[in-house]
């Protein structure tokens, strides 16, 4: 049964989700009654670039180089989760099993060794 | 004598303790250790076998709770029953107990830690670190928290205001959920899944989303690009860091984290020992995505300010402060688990509370981390990046095939288990060895062309010579 297994995560998400709360709420009471100070002004509520007036917006295009390395992550982690169950029952199985794994494992390094060949992995 | 007290300003001025203060505390070393024996003797006699009051194990008391509770509510139906099972009423109860205590602990944790970590930090750059609220500057903790949360709330005019709000609360979801499978000692785990080391790929990849919640909120150019790098940085160390914890799974042949470690305490082995190259790249992986040093480009204050949480201020920022303390134990609490025996001690275990051996090797673990960020400097983004993929991917992925053999052939060879771990071990540490200088020359590393750079500023400017120089002159 998944509940029964995983109700326990609910229970510590519950906990989670109050633990932060409670300082974020303790802040909101001290505003409330007047322990701290909450005085705006356009020159405090700019963005902080170092003391220079920011330029724009910060939601703008983003160097590709980033996109690359997600699309290398995309195929390598799902390809990693895929040996996951492999490695569990590994030790009961017999040296074929070993084979093909390897040949999976080598499937991979080929993709990896692609990636290399054709520049995605520079930093660039 | 004296040189060593002038030029060590760490040392703090040593005090003479008064008859007064000494007398109460011998009688509590005799009262400590008479206790000590009495529990000693208890142990030696036995009584303690499997009882709800056998301290060694507090799951025994938890056991014991959640029978007596059955036995008053068995059998009541009710669409609580239908979803947990007949004993949902010792389910829920059992559950809560569980999470108070990983909230406490983790609570606690925090309060000391943050002043051990300063207190250390401070050691180790030769300074003496925050002394100055209550004895040795213990109550810094709490200082500090109650001056961020009188701060003003800052959030910049630009800002997303909703999705400014969440990333402080989210962080701490994985934060605290990493918690739940780690087994404490043999029957004391909060959530004993059976996919334990997916489960926990699964939780800590969480973060990178908080994170680049607040890096995009806040609309600021620092804190994007700070997101920006810990996004792609998390991601590629993600890869080595599975990979890391598939050589530990294939050796145990489970993904319970109770049964890796009971696997070390069987075996007498640690799997740190067994696979020096599988700990490392764990270990690295982790502090990457930790953001600490020597890996913490994510918030390099000397190229980006303060990285994602640049807009952050007051309580926000202390929350995010916290979560990446608490996810520094809890990383040293899973080197503990998968590689360091966990909760077992080559038997000491049954003399010493194993939750107390398991915390020994959190300290041990957390101590490494600080001492890593006191010592290294910060590698480059493109240094790491290319660090994952080209040298830890690769040798990782030839450390699996290999541990995928000694898998086999462990299972297959009829001989006592003492002789292949002897030998894997040696087999191992010689391939860490190999591969490591292999694939660095493979790189294009040349260590006999490199020429040593002497340090010349510190030469000439002196450092302690120059100090001493000074003490002679005065």
């Amino acid at each position: 049964m998944i509940p029964e297994q995983f109700g326990r995560v609910g229970v510590l998400l519950m906990f989670a989700l109050l633990f932060p709360a409670i300082p974020l709420i303790a802040s909101y009471a001290f505003y409330r009654f007047r322990i701290r100070p909450e005085h705006h002004d356009p020159i405090k509520d700019a963005t902080y670039e170092c003391g220079v007036e920011s330029e724009g917006s910060a939601w703008g295009q983003f160097h590709a180089r980033y996109y690359l390395f997600a699309l290398g992550f995309v195929i390598f982690d799902v390809e990693v989760v895929f040996l996951y169950p492999w490695a569990v029952v590994h030790g009961g199985l017999g040296f074929t099993a070993l084979f093909e794994a390897v040949l999976f494992i080598g499937i991979l390094a080929l993709g990896l060794g692609y990636a290399w060949r054709r520049r995605a992995l520079e930093w660039r | 004598m004296m040189r060593s007290a002038w030029l060590d300003p760490v040392r703090e001025p040593t005090r003479r303790l008064s008859p007064q203060v000494l007398a109460p505390l011998a009688v509590l070393l005799v009262a400590f250790l008479a206790l000590n024996v009495a529990i000693a003797v208890l142990i030696v006699s036995g009584r303690l076998d499997g009882h709800w009051y056998d301290f060694r194990d507090l799951g025994n008391a938890v056991q014991a709770l959640r029978e007596w509770l059955d036995d008053r509510t068995a059998d009541q139906p009710g669409w609580l029953s239908d979803l947990l099972g007949d004993h949902w009423l010792s389910y829920i109860v059992t559950a809560l107990i569980g999470a108070i205590g990983i909230l406490s602990f983790v609570g606690v944790v925090l309060l000391v830690l943050i002043w051990v970590e300063r207190r250390l930090i401070g050691r180790i750059q030769v300074r003496r670190g925050p002394n100055r609220v209550g004895p040795f500057g213990l109550l810094q903790p709490f200082a500090d928290a109650i001056k961020l949360i009188q701060k003003e709330t800052l959030i910049p005019r630009g800002a997303d205001r909703f999705m400014f709000y969440l990333p402080p609360v989210l962080v701490f979801i994985p934060g605290l959920l990493v918690w739940a499978p780690v087994p404490w000692a043999p029957h004391m785990s909060y959530l004993d899944i059976n996919v334990g080391v997916l489960y926990l790929i699964a939780i800590s990849s969480l973060s990178t989303l908080a994170i680049f919640m607040a890096g995009w909120s806040s609309n600021n150019h620092y804190a994007l690009l700070g997101a920006m790098r810990t996004v792609a940085m998390m991601i590629s160390y993600e890869i080595p860091l599975s990979i890391a914890l598939l050589s530990v799974v294939l050796f145990t042949g489970s993904m319970q984290l109770s049964e890796i470690v009971q696997w070390q305490a069987d075996h007498n082995m640690w799997l740190g020992v067994l696979m020096p190259l599988a700990l490392f790249t764990f270990f690295f992986s982790s502090t990457a995505e930790l953001n600490r040093t020597p890996n913490d480009i994510a918030e390099a204050e000397s190229e980006i300010v303060a990285g994602f949480h640049t807009e952050y201020s007051g309580m926000k920022f202390g929350l995010f402060y916290a979560v990446e303390l608490g996810n520094a134990v809890a990383v040293a609490a899973f080197v503990g688990t998968f590689f360091l025996g966990g909760w077992s001690l080559f038997g000491l275990e049954e003399w010493v509370p194993p939750y107390l051996v398991f915390a020994l090797k959190i300290a041990a673990g957390y101590f490494v981390l600080v001492w890593l960020r006191g010592t290294l400097p910060r590698f480059r983004l493109d240094q790491l990046m290319m660090f994952a993929w080209k040298y830890l991917i690769p040798i990782s992925l030839l450390q699996v095939i290999l541990v995928a053999f000694e898998r086999s052939i462990f299972e297959h060879w009829d001989v006592p288990g003492v002789i292949p771990l002897a030998l894997f071990t040696i087999v191992n540490a010689v391939f860490a060895v190999r591969i490591v200088r292999f694939w660095a020359r493979f790189l294009g590393y040349r260590p006999e062309r490199e020429t040593l750079l002497a340090p010349t500023l510190t030469r000439s400017v002196g450092g302690l010579q120059a100090a001493q120089r000074m003490r002679t002159v005065r």
